[in-house]
């Protein structure tokens, strides 16, 4: 019983139950009005999801063997990144980004690394922040870098 | 005529068709890298249209969209994966005549009956928009509110996996577009006392991290696979006598495709199997499909790239999108002031035109473009997977941000991106989300109105016009037939695990 409820469904599905009824709790706290919406939205959602827990529950599909990967440190990498941007700028975060990526994905020697990490990072970051002139957050107020 | 004629000049223009080449050439590129499909491409090139007029961002768009549909189809006939799903009936097909030498028969094949589809679905949206314009102006809240209801049930019913993940995923849409200001009243909603949260979740960053981040999520899992060996690819296009024979085949797909297309939420890759099906039933030839037989491919493919066209139908003239690239297109449109809707092909009448002919110049292209493309693939499927990927990750930061230059959109896609990663694990469909998000505030805004003209009794809703009756009739009928196949479905799948048991029961 106990393994079926750590199976990855089930707690996608409680997870989704109980964002749903922390989302509602805000949405009856909140002016009649203007949480009319959101209140129906998020009533069906509850009872949707509070379903899907109960038919993953029921249908008992087999806990496949967890295996370590390092999915979870690219997932941060590109969190980290974003967050970082606010405050540095785009390019500095995107740089040490790409370069994870790319000896994530298995480009491990250092000339294919640094030259995918200079022309997809900073040349793309290039092109549009200098030549389409799009802008993209920036680390200096003159825009710079 | 006269504003066919000011639709062409503004079509013609170099800017424009340098864009067609370039979003086409790179579309049919990016939709034959497997994984890749046109949401990834347009993610890729959204950027690029910022600092674009309207008609030549969505020449680049309109481009990337067409061209990664046919391009699909590429990788289906040559390795036997399709490179969008919208392809995946050509492998039928498709890779048996591979195996046996066809392999130029077979991608000419595609690339014509891509071309036709797509063109006969133009002609098509060219007469069928402006009908459905002029009726659409009869559309009131209420009759906007019960048609979005109707779209969102068929978008979430039709969805891949289960109807309740589905619905699930369509509310969760439907919550982010109520994230920040209440367009009404003006009260902040779910903004946490956050000042950046009030202005709400753009739709971009939202799929942007959906389809793009998790994408590379996906393909970051799965990276131990090993590469395919490629043939070598050349391209023959079908003479005239060829074509008359299958061009019955030709018509039907198209037909087929441009008739689901301009239903919200079905999109190619249900027109593909649709079509082939019909093939099944109806093509001289069927005694042959499956083994390598041309009218397979010409089902498929003359099918999806048909709704290319005529998903647009929904989308421009009730603003309604069909799928998720439509939804994306959609909000792309909106970027460059076009708003789909009612109004628009009284208001925007000539860059309505424009687009038609856009697309239309865009199948051209396709035609020409798809020998020099074809030849690249050999040399394409040598990029390590790893460039790509950055690539992609790189173009989903700028596309996230470059919209609104907000670098809260970043956090937003990222968070997107891991949380859509869990819900594709999970087996949850990601297009009601989007399409949740597009569909959502036109639901509210029409529901409050018709609230505030029915002085809130809900239940006047459904005598409030013959319109109106018909559509809530419809939806009815929709859950019906929804619950009535979910029933019968899980009592089949009851009857299905019983029987394995009998003969060891009955043994002992």
């Amino acid at each position: 019983m106990f393994a079926s409820l750590i199976h990855p469904r089930v707690l996608t599905a409680l997870a989704l139950l109980l964002a749903g009824a922390g989302l509602s709790i805000t949405a009856w706290q909140g002016p009649d009005n203007a949480m009319l919406v959101p209140r129906i939205v998020l009533t069906i959602w509850c009872v949707v999801a509070l379903a899907i827990l109960i038919g993953e529950l029921i249908r008992r599909v087999p806990v496949k063997r967890v295996t370590l990967t390092p999915l979870p440190l690219l997932m941060a990498a590109i969190l980290i990144a974003a967050i970082a941007t606010a405050s540095l700028g785009f390019l500095i975060p995107a740089l040490p980004l790409v370069a994870l990526t790319l000896w994530l994905f298995r480009i491990r020697r250092p000339l294919p690394l640094l030259l995918g990490t200079i022309v997809i990072g900073g040349g793309l970051w290039f092109l549009f922040h200098h030549v389409l002139m799009i802008r993209l957050p920036a680390l200096l107020t003159n825009g710079v870098i | 005529m006269d504003m066919i004629l000011a639709a062409m000049g503004d079509a013609f223009t170099w800017q424009a068709l340098l864009a067609i080449v370039i979003g086409t050439w790179a579309g049919i590129i990016i939709g034959g890298l497997p994984g890749l499909g046109s949401v990834v491409g347009l993610t890729i090139f959204l950027p690029f249209t910022f600092g674009m007029d309207v008609i030549t961002s969505m020449a680049l768009l309109i481009g990337v969209y067409c061209g990664s549909v046919y391009g699909g189809s590429i990788t289906a006939i040559l390795i036997n994966t399709p490179g969008t799903p919208q392809s995946a009936a050509t492998t039928f097909d498709g890779y048996p005549m591979t195996q046996q030498g066809r392999v130029d028969e077979a991608l000419g094949w595609a690339t014509f009956a891509s071309f036709f589809g797509g063109v006969l679905s133009c002609v098509l949206l060219i007469f069928c928009a402006p009908q459905l314009a002029k009726f659409a102006v009869n559309f009131g809240s209420i009759e906007v509110f019960a048609l979005v209801c109707l779209a969102m049930l068929c978008i979430v019913g039709i969805s891949r996996g289960s109807l309740l993940k589905g619905l699930v995923c369509g509310m969760m849409g439907f919550f982010f577009s109520t994230v920040g200001s209440d367009p009404i009243t003006g009260a902040d909603r779910f903004t946490f006392g956050t000042y950046a949260l009030s202005s709400g979740l753009d739709l971009i960053p939202v799929v942007v991290g959906a389809f793009a981040l998790s994408e590379v999520f996906v393909r970051f899992s799965a990276r131990n696979e090993e590469a395919t060996i490629i043939p070598e690819a050349r391209l023959r296009f079908p003479n005239l006598r060829e074509i008359g024979r299958r061009l019955i085949e030709l018509v039907r797909g198209s037909f087929i495709g441009s008739f689901v297309g301009a239903l919200p939420g079905t999109g190619a890759a249900a027109a593909a199997f649709i079509s082939y099906a019909a093939a099944q039933k109806l093509s001289p030839r069927r005694a042959n499909l499956g083994k390598g037989e041309p009218d397979g491919i010409i089902a498929s493919e003359s099918s999806n790239n048909a709704v290319t066209g005529s998903a647009f139908i929904p989308t421009l003239a009730l603003g309604i999108p069909g799928d998720v690239v439509t939804a994306m297109m959609m909000g792309a449109m909106v970027i460059h002031g076009i708003t789909p809707g009612v109004r628009l092909m009284v208001d925007q009448a000539q860059t309505v035109y424009a687009l038609f002919v856009v697309l239309i110049i865009v199948n051209v292209a396709m035609l020409v473009l798809s020998k020099p493309s074809i030849g690249l693939f050999r040399y394409l499927f040598k990029l390590p997977l790893g460039f790509v990927m950055g690539g992609i990750v790189m173009f989903s930061f700028i596309g996230a941000v470059s919209v609104r230059g907000n670098p809260l959109d970043l956090v937003v896609a990222a968070l997107t991106g891991i949380l859509a990663y869990v819900l594709r694990r999970g087996g949850y469909p990601l297009a009601p989300l989007v399409i949740g998000m597009v569909l959502g505030p036109a639901l509210e805004s029409s529901l409050r109105r018709g609230l505030l003209i029915s002085r809130g009794d809900f239940l006047s809703f459904f005598t409030h016009s013959g319109i109106a009756a018909t559509l809530f009739v419809l939806i009815g009928l929709f859950l019906v037939w929804t619950t009535m196949a979910g029933v019968l479905d899980w009592r089949a799948k009851i009857a299905a695990r019983r029987e394995p048991v009998s003969p060891s029961s009955s043994r002992a």
